[in-house]
This record gives C-alpha cells, structure tokens and sequence, in this order.
C-alpha cells in the first residue's frame, strides 16, 4: 500500500520524557521508554497509573506537556491524530469503536481501502469514486483481491462466521475481536492496544493472545495495556511499568514479576 | 370525488418525486458533514433556470439539461470551497446560516443575471398525456419519475456496492475514527456538496417544463425538500424518498380537497408534527449508540 512507502525505514517507537499535566495532576510524569517492531511491549500498572492518557499522547490525542515521541526519524508528537495514524500508529480502544451500519466484512474492508481514496486535496480524482466498484474489468481483479485479503483476516481473527452480520447485532467480545482485526487490516508499524481483553471470554481470550502474536511475529510493534497482569507477562517479551504517572520498573517479565517496587504497587491492587 | 382524489394523488407524486431529489441533497450533505444547507433549492433552481434559458437560446432540450445539471454542480462545489471549507472550524449553527446566506446570494444572483420573468423549458419528449386509471399525467412525469429511479439506485449502488461509498458510510458513522483509517473526511465533505447540487439541479432541470423557472423557485423547494428530509429522516436517503412522496401527495390533496392555501401550509404543519412526535422521521435512527 502506499501508505506503508512512505513511512519511516527504521520503526523503533521511542517515548521521551513525557510529561502530560492537567491542571495541577501529573497524569504521565517524564516517562521514556522505546517499543520494537516485532516485540509485544506491555504496559502494566494500578489504575490511574497513566496508561491510558500515555496512548492518547502516543496517538496524537493529547499534547504532552513536554517531551517528545517519534518513530524512527520522524517526530510524531505535535502532529494530528489521522497523520499518526498515517505515519502506522493504530490503537483499539477501551471501549471498542465501531462503524454502525457497515457489516463485519465491511468495517475490514473499510480498513483495507481507505488509504486508496488518498487523504489529498484538492478531491480525489474520479477515477477512484467511479472505478472503485462499477465493474470494470481491471477493477474486478483488486476487488477480489481485497475481498480476499478481508476474508482472511476475518477469519485469523476468528470472527469469519459473522463476516456478513451488521455490526450493530455484535457483542461486545465480537466487537473487541472484529476491532482487532480492523486495526490489523492497516497493516500499522505499531499497534496500541488498550485493554483488549477485558470483558472477555476464554475463548475470545486466547483468540486476541495469539491475534497478539501473530501481529508481533508479522513485524509489528504491539503496546499493550492490560489489566489481567497473568496474561500481559505471558504474552510480552518486555515490560514498562507504570504508577501515579512515573515508569517505575522495565524489563522481562520475569524481572518486572519479581521486583520489589511493582509487587509494592500492586498491593491491595489486582496483582493476580 | 374518487377520481378527483386519484388525480391529486398523481399530481402529488409527481412533484413528491423532485422534493426527494432535493432532500437526498440535503441527506447527503447533512450526513457527511453534519451541515443543514439551506441553499439547496438554489441548485435545482440553477438547473432549472440554466436550462430554460439555454433551451430559449436554441439549444436542444437535453444538451441544456446536461450543462444545466454541471452548472447545478459547479455551484456546489463553488459554495463547498468559498463559503463552507474557509468556515470548517465553526460550529454547527454557524455554517447553517452560511448556508442561509448562500441561498440569498444564490437567488439575488440569479435575479441579476435572469430577471423576474418566469422561463419556459420545452418537455423533453413530445406525445400526449399518460392516462393512468383514469387520471392523466403529463408526458414530462414520466422523466420526473425516471430520474427519481435513476438518482436513487445510483446512489444505492454507491453506497452499497463501492468501497468508496462503503468509506463514506464509515465516515458518517464516526468521523474522527474513520479519520484515522486514512479515510479523507474533507474531500468527501466537497464531494456530498457537489452530488447534492447535481441532483437537486437535476431535479430542476425536470420539473421546469412542468412549472415553468423562475429566479425565486428554490426558495419553496428547497422548504419542501427540507421538511420532506426531515419527515422521511435527515440521516436516511430512502427517508428522502419516503418523504419526498408523502409530502408531495399531502400538499396536493390538501390544495385539492381543503383550498390552495393549504396547499403552501400543510408541509408546516407535517414538519411540526414531525418534530414533536418523531423527530428522527419516519425512517431515521432515533439514537446512534456511541
């Protein structure tokens, strides 16, 4: 795709001291840290720890205060949210957001053209309104195309027997599945998610872990805030811990389990 | 009496038709941009008016029609790029009465350029009235009711069966996310501008041999296409079409049965019976979740 062109060779995401403040409440407080391609970097910490305001500034949501986040040689911070999304910056959310009125396969096919209608202007030619599904013959092809790319991340999202549902009738667990995969379908450098697997069942469970792993495997970078702390240390091969705001220990997971500070964090807190 | 009914009924889905034109451009515009344009009964009246004059002039019916319909569109994209896109940061209410302004200008230009006198368009096809169980239908309906057809499943393929119309439903179903799939929130903004001048000049360039043109005839269609949106659902193309009908029918028996006065009130009437009782119109999603 031509957005994949024109991002950065090299994809380290790197997150240097940020600091966000509202008002008199440090939310994130000089916090740095740098995220791989290919490694699932979780972010763990009680809540309130700032992790979900780390993703809005990584995103491009909020403004840090101060500090700075790139990827690779380009400097993301400062810029808007649809031009670090451009630039491979793609989250999920808390809550997961869907386009109501699109069915499943749709809201991936969505994802999988949209960068084809070109965020340019003056207007997009004409070319790609009228030629984007009229019939001609050229066309036909790289429909199929992306009709079966869809189909095949639907269905590694496991999520292939609600292809034609609307994606009003899902439940909240289809909906946290189908936003993965749509999240996936942008083929991002770097892929935040928040939360993913809370309100969850099993099954679904172990269908965003290994959605997890197959993203990280495909050479992007996975941030990951999560709450079921089993899981993140599971699943990540390095760990930034956060708490009221301040990186409070990073390593493996096995070092981040065993540290003094964190267990101190987690205390009366939700360490599993 | 009955076939008198018949009549108006005939009569009222006839202009029913060019009301749904025009309230598929206020849906349109509203749904991608979130903009009630009050100027779009000028464009059906610059198609109306641009194509009776050049018929006058001695262009052939349908040639007229054709520029007419560009010249429709090149007026909504003209408004889009000179009022509306300087003006994106405002608010809602704001660009609502640009668009209040903009149907002003639109009229006093078109004073300046036509004058008052009404224009005349020839119908597009000759022959004799359509008799239809007894009521008759003048030839020109039929190319009003086709083009219905044709403006309808156009926009019905668009979006059902294009990515770029699948794109703009995403769009419309939540801006700022679809924003960050890279999908161009601005160029489809200018794009629902343009479709919606198209087809509102379309319908103009139809109904005129029926009517006739005159400078000030987008101000009635336009409310009738307003509050036919607003009946059928500002937020659904096939609530345009349901209220274009259903508006056009009412007005018409209502001038018919009741007094020609009513016929001008009754779209008031439905338009506050709308709001007050269903204000997500007849075909509209009362509330989007998230």
């Amino acid at each position: 795709m031509t957005a994949a062109a024109t991002r950065p060779a090299t994809t380290t995401l790197e997150v240097a001291n940020v600091t966000m403040r509202f008002g008199g409440v440090v939310a994130v407080d000089d916090v740095t840290f740098t995220a791989r391609t290919g490694e699932v970097l979780g972010v763990m910490g009680p809540n309130g720890a700032g992790k979900t305001t780390l993703f809005n500034v990584i995103s491009g949501v909020q403004k840090p205060t101060s500090g700075s986040v790139s990827l690779g040689a380009t400097r993301l911070s400062g810029r808007a949210v649809e031009d670090v999304a451009a630039l491979g910056v793609t989250r999920t959310f808390q809550t997961p957001v869907m386009f109501w009125g699109l069915t499943v396969r749709e809201s991936v096919e969505v994802a999988l053209t949209a960068r084809a209608f070109g965020g340019t202007y003056p207007p997009a030619p004409w070319r790609e309104l009228t030629a984007s599904g009229l019939g001609m013959p050229g066309r036909r092809r790289a429909e199929a195309a992306i009709r079966e790319r869809a189909g095949a991340m639907l269905a590694q999202a496991g999520i292939a027997a609600m292809a034609d549902r609307a994606t009003d009738s899902l439940a909240f667990g289809e909906e946290r599945l189908l936003e993965m995969a749509r999240a996936l379908a942008v083929s991002p450098t770097v892929l935040l998610l928040d939360e993913p697997l809370s309100g969850l069942n099993p099954d679904e469970i172990s269908a965003v872990l290994s959605t997890i792993r197959g993203a990280r495997d495909a050479g992007v970078a996975v941030l990951l805030v999560e709450h079921a702390v089993g899981e993140l240390l599971a699943v990540a091969d390095r760990v930034v811990v956060l708490d009221h705001g301040k990186k409070i220990a990073e390593g493996t997971p096995q070092a981040v389990a065993a540290d003094p500070l964190v267990i101190d964090a987690y205390i009366g807190d939700e360490l599993e | 009496m009955i076939a008198q009914v018949w009549q108006y009924i005939l009569a009222g889905v006839v202009v029913g038709a060019i009301y749904a034109l025009i309230a598929a451009g206020f849906v349109l515009i509203y749904q991608v941009t979130g903009i009630i344009n009050f100027a779009q009964g000028e464009f059906a009246m610059i198609g109306a008016m641009t194509a009776s004059a050049l018929a006058t002039g001695g262009m052939p019916v349908l040639e007229a029609a054709g520029i007419a319909v560009l010249a429709a569109a090149v007026t909504g994209a003209l408004c889009y790029l000179l009022a509306i896109r300087p003006a994106r940061a405002s608010t809602g209410v704001t660009l609502i009465f640009i668009t209040l302004g903009l149907d002003v200008a639109l009229r006093g230009l078109a004073l300046f350029v036509w004058g008052t006198n009404p224009l005349s368009l020839p119908a597009f096809s000759g022959g004799s009235a359509i008799v239809l169980f007894g009521g008759a239908l003048p030839p020109q309906s039929m190319w009003v009711l086709f083009t219905d057809l044709l403006v309808f499943g156009a926009l019905y393929l668009f979006f059902r069966h294009t990515y770029a119309g699948t794109a703009v439903r995403a769009a419309v179903a939540n801006p700022p996310i679809a924003s960050t799939f890279g999908i161009p929130l601005r160029t489809f903004a200018f794009w629902s501008f343009v479709a919606a001048a198209a087809i509102g000049g379309l319908g103009g360039v139809v109904i005129a041999p029926i009517t006739s043109a005159t400078y000030d005839m987008g101000l009635t269609l336009g409310l009738a296409g307003f509050v036919a949106a607003v009946l059928g659902g500002l937020d659904s193309l096939p609530g345009a079409l349901v209220g274009g009908f259903v508006l056009g029918i009412v007005e018409k028996l209502a001038g018919g049965l009741l007094s020609t006065g009513w016929e001008q009130g009754v779209g008031f009437l439905i338009l506050v019976l709308v709001l007050v009782l269903r204000p997500q119109g007849l075909l509209g999603r009362a509330v989007r979740r998230a």
